[in-house]
């Protein structure tokens, strides 16, 4: 081997070497959230059955546990719809379109979208406008007269 | 004595060369709309520095972030200058960008031998267009908070990567702090530094290969190297050709100058963007995304459902895929548009698009809301009791939410107060107790009574006999 191709060989092997040295762990750092994610069911509380009366509507907030180190954004936005003794339905906030914050009205029994023109029914399926999906249910369940939500049982968009 | 300085200064410190390459040279003339692209340096310059200044107090955490916006704008000397400064240059770079575009596209700039400016300048158009958006989720109001959550519905729609996609964005599986952080580095740092570096690198392409000239566009050209004979014997001419400074220099200085006096304009009589309430995932909110991106938000709005879910995930690649193609695809001879009838028309049909698009997203006639004022009596119209609680109860039961009574409220439904054929009593009552199949209303059939029912048809009944606007 010529003197000069090794010395290009040996440049080229160095520098990439180096250059993974460096890269490869702020990569994997960056990536961190998405290799530390957690999977399985969290409950979180959202009220006491009392809350909920028979046959409405409700707005509720569910505390969302984050080990970062700000206080904000700590809870988030739900409807409950007690349909009866027994059934309780915990709708996601955001539409199943893009996410935009729906709001239930009372008035005409619908969820409208902010953004698009998406209206749900009371039972939050679809009646209008971009979204093709039903409004996100949490799964419920009542501990001790508190109802309790799973916010894994919802994809993260929703 | 003062030129012996001048020539000791450019001699150690090597500016010379740097001189007779850059503003010491001989280019084709331009027309003053050649201007764009300094503008769009210009305004890059404007939002660097503006940009820095703000990071002087700017706290990229959710706990102060939006604190630090109100400081910077109520408290801060001059702050709500910097920050209007900034918003406005960030809008106007976003339409000088599609300026540019358009006007590369109707000359045809990334024809050869300019492939290379016009790829550096594809990839620029997507940082710029990423730097736009990121910028306005750093205020973290509640418009910041559901932008993210909109652009992270889009990402999420991508296969098999989504939700990591997601979480990789938000830094976790709900925002928080380190989401914030991650926005403010790569809007501060990770775009700018490779934005600066890819401008360089765009006019420094800019400088080799020059821009396309009149006559490139009068004449068909086979060639690079006929291009470049051309474009050379066109420079040194004396009829077609220019110094770049001072000529070319101020013909585009004066277009910086007059998108400049634009922005100052709308700084000093709007002021920077205002701040809605804070980011919140409990509160009530009708957030919308900022006046640069109606236009896309409305193309989505318009889409019918089967496609919107894919569009918004395909047509940042398929608009990629293209630009980058285009220098490969169209290597006819003939740049400009005398002989090229392709790229008015697309240009022309953008351009108006998006202007379309952009009022119509402006006016958002699909969106129906909650609203407790019950639609307004027209001047000189007298309602019987029983309309008038009517109209109460229109309000009541959310009819309004929908339905608009001669032009106010919303939009969604029927305007009763401008219907065509108008309506029978018996038919109205129907209606509102179960509407037709796949009409999306609610049916109120149990829960509104008679007399509930009967007073409401009686206020549609006489909205349809209220005095024409217009």
């Amino acid at each position: 081997m010529e003197r000069r191709t090794f010395l290009q060989i040996a440049i080229a092997t160095g520098g990439l070497v180096t250059a993974a040295i460096v890269a490869i762990p702020v990569i994997g750092t960056a990536l961190s959230p998405v290799l530390r994610r957690e999977s399985g069911e969290l409950w979180q509380p959202i009220g006491a059955l009392e809350n909920f009366p028979i046959g409405q509507m409700t707005r509720a907030n569910v505390t969302v546990p984050r080990d970062d180190w700000s206080q904000t954004l700590r809870e988030k936005g739900l409807y409950v719809l007690r349909s009866s003794n027994a059934e309780l339905i915990v709708f996601s906030r955001n539409c199943t379109d893009l996410s935009c914050p729906i709001v239930w009205d009372e008035g005409s029994n619908c969820f409208f979208c902010p953004c698009h023109g998406g209206i749900f029914s009371r039972q939050g399926d679809p009646m209008k406008g971009p979204p093709k999906r039903a409004l996100y249910r949490y799964a419920a369940r009542v501990r001790n007269d508190t109802v309790e939500i799973d916010l894994r049982s919802v994809p993260p968009m929703a | 004595m003062a030129k012996r300085w001048r020539t000791w200064i450019s001699d150690r410190f090597g500016l010379r060369r740097v001189y007779e390459g850059t503003l010491n040279r001989r280019v084709a003339k331009s027309s003053w709309y050649y201007g764009d692209g300094a503008t769009l340096t210009f305004l890059l310059g404007v939002l660097v520095v503006t940009g820095m200044f703000m990071s002087l107090t700017y706290t990229p955490s959710p706990d102060g972030a939006y604190e630090s916006i109100r400081f910077i704008t109520e408290k801060q000397v001059l702050g709500w200058f910097v920050r209007g400064l900034h918003y406005w240059a960030a809008g106007m770079m976003v339409v000088m960008l599609f300026f540019h575009l358009f006007r590369q596209i109707l000359v045809g700039g990334y024809k050869f031998p300019r492939e290379g400016t016009w790829l550096i300048g594809v990839i620029l158009f997507f940082a710029i267009i990423l730097m736009s958006f990121t910028g306005y989720l750093l205020r973290w109001d509640e418009r910041s908070i559901y932008a993210l959550k909109v652009a992270q519905h889009m990402f999420s729609r991508l296969p098999w990567i989504g939700e990591s996609v997601v979480v990789f964005i938000q830094g976790g599986t709900e925002p928080g702090a380190t989401t914030l952080t991650r926005l403010y580095a790569v809007h501060v740092i990770f775009v700018p530094v490779l934005l600066g570096l890819f401008v360089i690198w765009h006019i420094y392409l800019v400088i080799i290969h020059g821009v396309t000239s009149q006559e490139e566009r009068n004449q068909p050209i086979y060639t690079a190297s006929q291009q470049r004979q051309l474009y050379r014997a066109q420079a040194r001419s004396r009829e077609k050709g220019e110094n770049f400074f001072p000529m070319t220099v101020f013909k585009s200085g004066l277009m910086a100058t007059i998108v400049f006096a634009i922005v100052l304009t709308l700084t000093l009589t709007l002021g920077p963007q205002r701040l809605y309430p804070e980011a919140d995932l409990t509160t009530i909110s009708r957030p919308i995304e900022e006046w640069w991106f109606y236009w896309y938000s409305g193309l989505i709005a318009l889409l019918p459902n089967t496609i919107a879910p894919w569009f918004v995930v395909i047509f940042p690649i398929v608009l990629f895929i293209i630009l980058i193609l285009l220098p490969f695809i169209d290597r006819s001879p003939w740049r400009g548009f005398k002989k090229r009838l392709w790229p008015p028309i697309v240009v022309g049909i953008c351009v108006i698009g998006i202007l379309y698009l952009t009022d119509l997203r402006r006016r958002s006639p699909w969106t129906g809301w909650p609203d407790s004022e019950p639609p307004p009596v027209p001047a000189g119209v007298v309602l019987s009791p029983e309309a008038e609680q009517g109209r109460q109860l229109f309000a009541q039961y959310g009819c309004n939410s929908c339905h608009p009574i001669s032009g106010h409220g919303r939009k969604v439904a029927v305007d009763f107060g401008q219907i065509e054929r108008r309506l029978s009593q018996d038919y109205i009552r129907d209606y509102i107790l179960q509407p037709p199949e796949g009409i999306a209303m609610p049916g109120y059939r149990g829960r509104m009574s008679a007399q509930d029912l009967e007073r409401i048809v009686e206020f549609v009944l006489v909205a349809q006999t209220f005095p024409r606007s217009q």
